[in-house]
């Protein structure tokens, strides 16, 4: 949390737009997003499958599918505006260099023909100019890094030869042989069994301090959020709606979807009662968005909701919320017991440390 | 390595073993004429009788089985019957084995140097103009029966190019044609599979992981998506390779080249019962051969299959 506190920007997005053509059908994933992201922080993006944030990621490292294009919008990277790059030889200095991804699913994302040594080696041969000897030297350093052992012998073994937990822990050394500033993090823990999603997160951890890096995680996993994030930012169908520090975003939420989000936590469950799930869908993103995107989803939802987007309305320095409900005008809304209780148990434990 | 090679070979000597022993039941049920030839009917019952006895064919069926394993270790395949009286069965399939093998192995040759690297740059320029054109070709050669085109290129291609159609040893020039006729439907199936199986790596986790660790997308082509795509290849490979060595009937005969392609079909209309077997052993064979390589080239490609004592997966 210090790292909020002195902030400097890193990476800055500024009104992003990004759309996908899909048989002939315009579809907008992300609309009109700014965030700052700070130097040395941890960033966590949060939201639910097809909510844009992926696309977000990607857009920053020059992935998006061919079909998919920044239509509007800024992407601040030391005074480069990543949004204008079209050609690989520019992305090429970004990526892996600049920006590193740990990716989803460990069991895939390896190639299955190579030696881990060699593909991580790819990365300090690529990044960090060393050849030969040297590079072997730097390789089998970010093997005991990730904590694996044995690591000359584990240097020629092939991804099959290691465990779901262990290519993760390769995946890791090879986006930290890339030497980046940023570390984006898609998903790191949810294709692994829980005691290992706890090594994976404390690992991260630890790297992010070593190597001073500033790491994006995303994730759908609030509990995952919690572990690791200095701030969190949620996003629904395309939009950032809320960020702000953990604490602020877990225990005083605001916007609506936030706290349709803490309900649903399996641990805020009452025995014998149904545990909370969001009634309706996600909005069709082929179609125009008029207003706040989750209105019709939202009990608390106003009558503007569904005319005019809302701004964001700042909450405290660092945490903000764009929802009509901290408009002066807007009534007082009643929120559940549970959800009350929850916030008032976690802002006592603030207190506390 | 070499005991998994070892214990391959000894399998296929096993099937092999089998094979052998059913296509000479099978024959050894068919009518006896077959051994008699043109001579039936100048011989009176009698003459036919010390004839086949002389054959050994009055033997008990298991000494029969017995004679023809030892022979077949000495290399005999007993002699031709109807289509080359007495001349050793062995001969005649050496003689015409030699001219399908060299436009056999010719042509695989000349579909991999093209259909591969086609495929490739199919891959590599997806939904771009040379996709399409190989795809339309593809689409071409596999759906369209090769009788037309191989009668297309006759009439208007040895025109242009003033090749001469008929194939004459001594003259390299007349080599061409059946070469190219031969090489045409091959390099279409590779360049279709080799696109195929490079789009299919293409879309895998670890290109992702690769482009996001900021390798160059021709790197990343060539280091990363190439041996994968190869490995289904690789399988098959051989066993493509053997059967195109089995000769085509059509083209050997389109191009009048004394090849193999059919020889099978002539046996087997003279009733020439030795020839058949001979041949059987020999398509046979080939397929087995085929299916080892295919199976050594996967090992040597693919880290993930263990070749050892158990052949146990980790």
């Amino acid at each position: 949390m210090e790292a909020t506190r002195t902030k400097s920007s890193i990476l800055s997005i500024q009104s992003l737009v990004i759309k996908f053509t899909l048989r002939g059908q315009v579809l907008t994933a992300i609309r009109d997003i700014s965030l700052e992201l700070y130097q040395g922080e941890s960033l966590a993006i949060v939201g639910e499958s097809g909510s844009g944030k992926s696309v977000l990621v990607k857009s920053i490292m020059g992935l998006l599918d061919k079909n998919g294009s920044i239509e509007q919008g800024r992407i601040l990277y030391n005074d480069r505006d990543l949004a204008q790059f079209t050609t690989e030889r520019e992305w090429l200095q970004i990526r892996g260099k600049e920006i590193a991804m740990v990716t989803q699913d460990p069991m895939t994302s390896l190639n299955p023909l190579k030696t881990i040594g060699k593909q991580i080696e790819e990365c300090v041969v690529l990044h960090q100019g060393l050849k030969g000897k040297a590079a072997y030297e730097e390789t089998l350093k970010y093997l005991t890094d990730v904590g694996i052992y044995d690591v000359e012998k584990r240097y020629k073994q092939y991804p099959h030869e290691f465990s779901g937990g262990m290519r993760q822990r390769i995946v890791i050394a090879i986006a930290l042989a890339c030497h980046p500033k940023i570390l984006i993090c898609d998903e790191p823990t949810t294709a692994l069994d829980v005691t290992i999603q706890a090594q994976i997160l404390q690992l991260l951890k630890n790297l992010q301090q070593k190597y001073g890096l500033t790491t994006v995680y995303i994730t759908h996993d609030l509990g995952v959020v919690a572990k690791v994030a200095d701030r969190i930012a949620v996003m629904y169908a395309g939009d950032v709606i809320e960020v702000g520090a953990t604490h602020e975003v877990f225990f005083n939420g605001q916007h609506p979807y936030t706290w349709a989000l803490i309900s649903s936590l399996p641990q805020l469950g009452l025995k014998g009662q149904q545990l909370y799930s969001i009634k309706g869908t996600p909005p069709n993103l082929f179609k125009a968005i008029k207003g706040d995107a989750f209105a019709p989803r939202n009990p608390f939802a106003l009558k503007i909701d569904y005319e005019e987007r809302p701004p964001f309305f700042q909450v405290s320095n660092t945490h903000y919320a764009r929802t009509w409900l901290l408009d002066p005008r807007a009534p007082k809304v009643e929120l559940p017991e549970t959800l009350l209780a929850f916030f008032e148990e976690g802002r006592q434990h603030a207190n506390d440390a | 390595m070499l005991w998994y090679i070892g214990k391959r070979l000894l399998q296929s000597i096993i099937t092999l073993f089998i094979i052998i022993t059913i296509v000479f039941s099978l024959l050894r049920l068919m009518p006896e004429e077959g051994y008699l030839g043109a001579a039936a009917d100048k011989m009176s019952p009698a003459q036919q009788e010390v004839y086949l006895s002389n054959l050994g064919l009055r033997d008990p069926l298991l000494v029969q089985l017995g004679n023809f394993y030892t022979n077949l270790l000495q290399g005999d395949l007993g002699k031709s019957v109807t289509y080359r009286t007495d001349v050793p069965v062995v001969t005649i399939i050496a003689d015409k084995i030699i001219y399908s093998l060299l436009f056999g192995l010719g042509a695989v040759a000349l579909s991999l140097i093209i259909g591969v690297p086609l495929g490739i740059l199919m891959a590599h320029m997806k939904g771009r103009w040379l996709d399409r054109l190989g795809t339309g070709y593809i689409v071409f050669v596999v759906a369209v029966p090769a009788a037309v085109y191989y009668l297309v290129i006759q009439m208007y291609v040895t025109e242009i190019f003033r090749l001469p159609m008929l194939f004459d040893e001594y003259r390299p020039i007349t080599w061409i044609l059946p070469l190219v006729s031969m090489a045409l439907a091959p390099t279409a199936s590779y360049a279709m599979w080799m696109r195929r199986y490079m789009v299919d790596e293409l879309n895998k986790d670890y290109i992702k992981l690769a482009r996001a660790k900021g390798v160059k997308e021709r790197t990343l082509m060539f280091s990363h998506v190439l041996r994968n795509a190869f490995i289904p290849m690789a399988q098959y490979l051989p066993a493509t390779i053997l059967f195109t060595i089995t000769g085509s009937i059509y083209i050997e005969s389109l191009y009048s080249i004394p090849g193999m392609g059919g020889l099978l079909v002539d046996a087997i209309q003279r009733q020439d019962n030795t020839i058949v077997q001979g041949l059987v052993l020999v398509f046979s064979s080939l397929g087995i051969i085929g299916l080892i390589l295919g199976d050594i080239a996967m090992a040597l490609v693919d880290p993930r299959i263990k070749l050892g004592k158990g052949e146990s997966v980790r």
